[in-house]
């Protein structure tokens, strides 16, 4: 069953559902909307390949579904989505990583004719959002056109603050949309998700790209936001990129276990994943 | 009623087993598979489905829209358990309606019935979750090894979980396989299991993960030539649209888990065949939350961070 927001919670932070089968609300100047729809059918997996110039998708695209968290005034739209995470990974174009089983397979007889695949099958991104602006006639009406201005982000020395986002405000609004998924045909999986809490003094977001390649590889590539609200003052946004790594080899070897089950849940293991990347980040509004 | 009679109907409203009466069906089950062929004969009429993946409610829609067992003669392309909630359901009242039916049921063995796989990807861990051991699931694992590999239709249709093998031209060279083993990590029978067709390939194409064949067209067509067969049916992959037709309809993936791991919006299709050999693909959705049982509770608030 869904997280359920509690309607009195809701009224006492100002919040106004978006109404009209939209799940989420306007709430201190923002416009938070989660869409959660079914797998990209085949014809539009069809366009989508040819968009993005491969043959190869995650076997589950939620291409329809998205987390947009919209700044009404200032027009500024951070938003997450598939398509734009499979941009990324078809930049990025990491090699392909062998499974344990390739070593054996090197020794079997091949086919006369074997071609050899080798994209990024595990959908490797290193997306960490989308971030637009748009300029929404103060009347509402008529189609929002692109502002000249666009948002941008700045490496910066603040850091998030863990510790309030630790405390136990009420969480006003809760949800969690998958963009991709792929089973790796069971060896692992490659998960993108975005998940979002709005409390009364802000709203926080954790973008997860969690990566388990069996017996080989586990990624965890995440991105947090935060914004405290404010009343009439820009926004600040606060997002940090923290990108963990490690081999099943080097989880052993430090006295980690390297069964796959162990490795269901990142939340619980990350801290075990040595640190590759870590950089904050602010909303820079021009 | 029979003891078996009374599992069936226990088993259809989804509560498991007492362990012993278990241990005694997988027994039984053993007698019945061990004489089946690699190859196994099916006659038509026939019903062919795919992947279940422990979605109970979903295969009782399944039941629904193509009929009750005996009535209906089914076959089943494996990967019965892992993923859904309810794995051990699944596959014992599968298995209960085999023993009870095994003229009128058919079931192969998928890639994930494996001791590897479902001790990563879900049927382990239920099993230990429901019974507090985890003597069911080497019940349960023992049988997979008993399961066929294969199904051929009235000698016209080839029926398996995953695909080819550059390993196998001919029919008889899976008949010669020594099938009562866990699924091998190479070779013609783990090919078998977990080889899928590929648009981008003519021939064979080898997986950028270094282990794990595709096959094009022309092996299809040369295959089903050299076999005399119309067409090739197999599961393995998710569809949308819970079926779908490659290489100018020379083979058909049915996909069988509406609504995939209970988010993905899919349907699911099985494949009716007459006595004629003519096909009918029956569509079906996940059945409606409320009758899946009790409604879970509201989760508590999340403090992610």
């Amino acid at each position: 069953m869904e997280w359920e927001s509690d309607e009195r919670e809701l009224k006492a932070a100002g919040a106004v559902a978006l109404g009209s089968g939209r799940i989420g609300f306007l709430i201190r100047g923002w416009e938070i909307e989660s869409r959660k729809r079914s797998i990209l059918n085949s014809s539009l997996r069809e366009q989508w390949e040819e968009k993005l110039q491969t043959s190869h998708l995650p076997e589950m695209v939620f291409g329809e579904s998205c987390l947009v968290l919209k700044h009404v005034r200032s027009g500024i739209k951070i938003h997450f989505n598939a398509f734009d995470a499979l941009c990324g990974w078809k930049q990025e174009a990491l090699p392909p990583v062998e499974v344990p089983a390739a070593a054996q397979w090197k020794f079997r007889s091949k086919p006369t004719d074997q071609v050899i695949l080798d994209y990024d099958y595990t959908f490797t991104t290193p997306y960490c959002g989308s971030a637009s602006a748009e300029k929404t006639p103060e009347s509402g009406r008529g189609a929002p056109e692109e502002s000249s201005c666009n948002p941008y982000w700045e490496d910066c020395e603040e850091q998030m603050d863990m510790v309030a986002l630790a405390s136990k405000e009420p969480i006003l609004f809760y949800d969690e949309v998958v963009l991709y998924e792929d089973e790796l045909a069971d060896n692992g999986v490659s998960l993108l998700t975005v998940k979002l809490r709005v409390m009364p003094s802000g709203w926080f977001l954790l973008l997860r790209f969690w990566l388990r390649v069996d017996g080989v590889l586990l990624r965890l590539r995440d991105t947090r936001m935060h914004c405290t609200f404010r009343e009439n003052a820009e926004p600040i946004v606060l997002r940090e990129s923290c990108w963990r790594e490690a081999t099943f080899k080097a989880l052993s070897s430090k006295g980690y276990p390297t069964d796959s089950a162990s490795y269901s849940d990142p939340g619980v293991i990350s801290e075990r994943l040595p640190i590759v990347m870590r950089k904050t980040q602010k909303l820079i509004i021009t | 009623m029979s003891d078996l009679d009374r599992q069936i109907e226990q088993l259809k409203r989804c509560e498991p087993l007492k362990e012993s009466e278990v241990k005694a069906l997988c027994l039984k089950a053993m007698e019945i598979l061990v004489e089946e062929s690699n190859v196994q004969r099916v006659d038509a009429p026939v019903t062919i489905c795919g992947d279940i993946h422990g979605q109970f409610y979903d295969m009782k829609e399944l039941f629904k829209v193509g009929g009750d067992c005996p009535k209906t003669n089914y076959l089943f392309l494996g990967d019965f358990v892992d993923r859904g909630y309810y794995s051990v359901e699944t596959f014992l009242l599968l298995l209960a309606l085999k023993v009870r039916y095994p003229d009128r049921i058919t079931l192969i063995r998928g890639n994930h019935e494996s001791r590897q796989i479902t001790q990563v990807y879900g049927f382990y861990d239920e099993c230990l979750r429901k019974y507090g051991s985890i003597n069911v699931w080497r019940y349960c694992t023992e049988i997979f090894d008993y399961l066929s590999l294969s199904a051929l239709i009235e000698n016209k249709i080839f029926c398996v979980h995953g695909g080819l093998s550059p390993a196998i031209s001919t029919l008889d060279q899976i008949r010669i396989i020594d099938r009562k083993q866990e699924v091998p990590h190479d070779g013609a029978m783990c090919d078998l299991l977990w080889s899928d067709p590929e648009d981008i390939v003519d021939g064979w194409g080898l997986s950028p993960r270094g282990a794990g064949f595709l096959f094009g067209g022309s092996v299809v067509t040369s295959f089903n030539h050299s076999n005399n067969i119309d067409y090739i049916c197999r599961a393995h992959q998710l569809v949308m649209e819970g079926y779908k037709w490659m290489f100018n309809e020379q083979i058909v993936t049915v996909w069988s888990a509406p609504n995939y791991c209970y988010r993905c919006g899919n349907v699911a299709a099985i494949l009716e065949l007459n006595e004629n050999l003519e096909k009918q693909f029956r569509v079906f959705e996940a059945a409606p939350q409320e009758s899946r049982g009790a409604p879970a509770k509201r989760p508590p608030p999340d403090y992610f961070l």
